[in-house]
């Protein structure tokens, strides 16, 4: 890991290459958590880090930050290589992963005054994380006594006590009520805009379409999306469109006619591959047709996700709970 | 120096230190109050009459001294006549004596301080283990060593800043109690001595249960580690192998009984009757007694040191952290 191999690496604030970790239990058990992972994280962006549960997003986090060993791979953390420059680095690093666990007996205030000592931060930092997170006046409570949300933002609060360039959520927004998660997205756009890079993990798609510009899908230990939000839709862009006419039928016939595949619902129909709206209201409103809705089906990050996730490398054996529970198969033993 | 002040604050702040401290007290409470009210200050009438015993005492061993000079001065038992001087606090009953008993004090408050010290050191870096307020701490500060070691360091300074208070109190204590309800004996520059180097040795004795405790939990991950390894440790070898070496015969088991080491230590040194040496005729040229001493107890601790703490560390270096 010299220097000049990692050179052209040096505008990635994080960079990672060809991850592999495999957790390796007392009975001789293996368990692959990362299987050749990339991603790249440059500087300024909030770059949202999906995947599903046991994908292996928090396992990834712990290797960047030092605290799993990866058995292979690369791995470089703003221009030093991780994990061994890591005490060079974190300094200018916030991280929490996971639910971090704080002491129960001290209040939220002692605890980031210690750790402000511990890392030689100034103590007025304390005041500002803590009104920053929305703490201010529960500051003097044991962490004990704190709600599952409030621990975490006491979490984020100790991320920012550095004001570090670099910021790794790991799942920021457990346990957040609606005003919480909403107050973490501001915040995220502010440390954002004030030039701070963010990598952030979560499962709730919609709040990292809100915020995220980049984003990272990991699908059993492996890459299998990067790039910017939009360009990762767009990937998944059809070109469909909903159209909803009186006559179903009469309509599908037209367009099929026209090289268009249409697929017949319940109450619309769903074309795709179109090029020009307003070609097929013209090509329903000749024969007397009138179209009464017409609607872009843009992809959504939830359903490229849940496409993604389900085309990985090896197939998630995902869905077992419904697929165990067929209407009608159920004998509940009740006479009729 | 900073990351050491947090972890004292986190170690003082622990309910388990809390609580074991409170313990600790209350068991010298104990001691001492035991002690109070099994002793008085004793009276005219009964100092007299210890003063007659001593007198008594002494016209009894005259005759038996002289008898040694004259006919056999070397023998053992004459060296004993010749060194034995009655006094009046051996005649006194129910008279606490502050030279006679406090050794026997010390031992016994070491003890405590020994388990107390191993218990907070072993729970200190458990909890820690098991919570993830390590990782945490990683987080913030990516230096395993560093912080293990501060850790280790802190616990060490806290356990031996205590029981250095603890001694001092609990001597003094017993003192102050000697003085107003019983008596403090003979007390020259060799009692103190004495006193002082036992009070050292079990001083370095209790950072030895505190490092050995460290180092367990940290090897275990867990504070129950610490105490599984104990409790097998006392089982497996102390009883166990005792009694395998008792009907395989094995010469000198005492030697390798931690115990026995322990003991040495503190004694500064410790004899042991090896009861299947000389067995093959030799009788008046073999010896059956051996010696311990606190230079071999120095060794084999620090052979353990070197084992459970040089090797939590070193473990501690790579392992994946939860
Ligand atoms: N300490 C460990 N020992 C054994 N296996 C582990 C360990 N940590 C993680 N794993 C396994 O590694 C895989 C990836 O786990 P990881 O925690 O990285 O998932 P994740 O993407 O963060 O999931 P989630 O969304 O549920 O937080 C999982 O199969 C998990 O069971
Ligand atoms: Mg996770």
């Amino acid at each position: 890991m010299t220097s000049t191999v990692w050179f052209w690496h040096m505008t990635a604030v994080i960079h990672i290459e060809g991850l592999r970790k495999t957790f390796r239990t007392m009975r001789g058990g293996a368990r692959v958590a990362l299987n050749g992972f990339d991603m790249t994280v440059e500087a300024g962006q909030i770059h949202g880090f999906l995947g599903p549960n046991g994908s292996g997003k928090t396992t990834t986090l712990r290797t960047l930050l030092g605290l799993v060993r990866a058995d292979d791979g690369r791995m470089s953390i703003l221009g030093h290589p991780a994990p061994d420059a890591l005490p060079a680095v974190a300094p200018r690093l916030g991280a929490i992963v996971e639910s971090p666990q704080f002491f129960g007996n001290f209040t939220g205030r002692r605890t980031l005054r210690l750790l402000a000592r511990a890392g030689g931060v100034p103590a007025e930092r304390v005041e500002a994380v803590l009104t920053q997170v929305g703490l201010r006046d529960r500051g003097n409570e044991r962490v004990k006594a704190y709600s599952l949300g409030m621990k975490q933002r006491l979490a984020v609060a100790s991320a920012l006590l550095k004001q570090p360039e670099l910021l790794i959520l790991d799942e920021p927004a457990n346990g957040l009520d609606p005003a919480g998660i909403r107050e973490m997205r501001d915040l995220m756009r502010e440390l954002s805009t004030a030039g701070i890079t963010v990598l952030v993990s979560s499962h709730i798609l919609a709040e990292i379409e809100l915020i995220c510009d980049h984003v990272t899908i990991i699908s059993r230990g492996q890459r299998v999306a990067t790039g910017p939000v939009a360009a990762v839709l767009s990937g998944f862009d059809k070109g469909e469109y909903r159209v909803r006419v009186a006559d179903l039928d009469r309509a599908a016939g037209v367009l099929t006619t026209a090289g268009l595949p249409v697929t017949r619902k319940e109450d619309h129909l769903v074309v795709a591959d179109v090029g020009d709206a307003a070609w097929i209201a013209e090509q329903l409103g000749q024969r007397g047709m009138w179209v009464s809705e017409l609607t872009p089906l843009t992809p959504d990050l939830e359903s490229v996700f849940l496409q993604l996730t389900n085309s990985a490398p090896e197939p998630v054996p995902t869905r077992q709970v419904d697929e165990a529970i067929q209407p009608g198969t159920i004998d509940l033993g009740v006479q009729p | 120096m900073n990351l050491a002040l947090a972890e004292l604050s986190r170690l003082l702040a622990r309910r388990f230190v809390q609580l074991m401290a409170v313990l600790l007290i209350a068991a010298f409470g104990v001691t001492v109050a035991t002690t109070v009210a099994s002793t008085h200050k004793p009276t005219a009438a009964e100092l007299q009459r210890a003063e007659q015993e001593v007198r008594v005492a002494e016209i009894q061993l005259e005759p038996l001294r002289q008898n040694c000079e004259q006919r056999s001065p070397n023998l053992s038992f004459c060296d004993a006549y010749a060194q034995q001087k009655p006094r009046i606090e051996d005649y006194l009953y129910g008279v606490f004596i502050f030279s006679d008993e406090i050794l026997d004090l010390v031992y016994f408050m070491i003890a405590f301080l020994a388990l107390f010290a191993f218990l907070i050191a072993a729970s200190f870096v458990g909890a820690e283990l098991t919570s993830g307020g390590m990782t945490n701490l990683l987080l913030w500060r990516p230096q395993r060593i560093t912080v293990l070691g501060t850790k280790l360091a802190t616990v060490l300074a806290a356990v031996l800043a205590l029981s250095i208070v603890a001694s001092v109190l609990y001597i003094g204590a017993f003192y102050a109690l000697a003085e107003i309800g019983g008596l403090p004996g003979d007390l020259d520059g060799e009692f103190w001595s004495d006193l002082v180097l036992t009070v050292l040795r079990g001083l370095g004795l209790v950072l030895f249960a505190a490092a050995i405790g460290f180092g367990a939990a940290t090897l275990g991950r867990h504070t129950a580690a610490a105490l599984g390894l104990i409790a097998t440790y006392a089982i497996v070898w102390e009883i166990g192998a005792r009694i395998v070496f008792q009907v395989t015969e094995a010469s000198r088991p005492e030697r390798y009984m931690l115990s026995s080491y322990i003991g040495a230590w503190m004694a500064g040194r410790a004899s042991f009757y090896d009861q299947f040496a000389c067995t093959n005729g030799f009788g008046s040229l073999c010896s059956r007694e051996y010696e311990l001493t606190w230079i071999h107890a120095a060794a084999v601790f620090a052979i353990t040191l070197a084992a459970i703490v040089g090797g939590a560390f070193a473990t501690f270096r790579h392992r994946d952290l939860a």
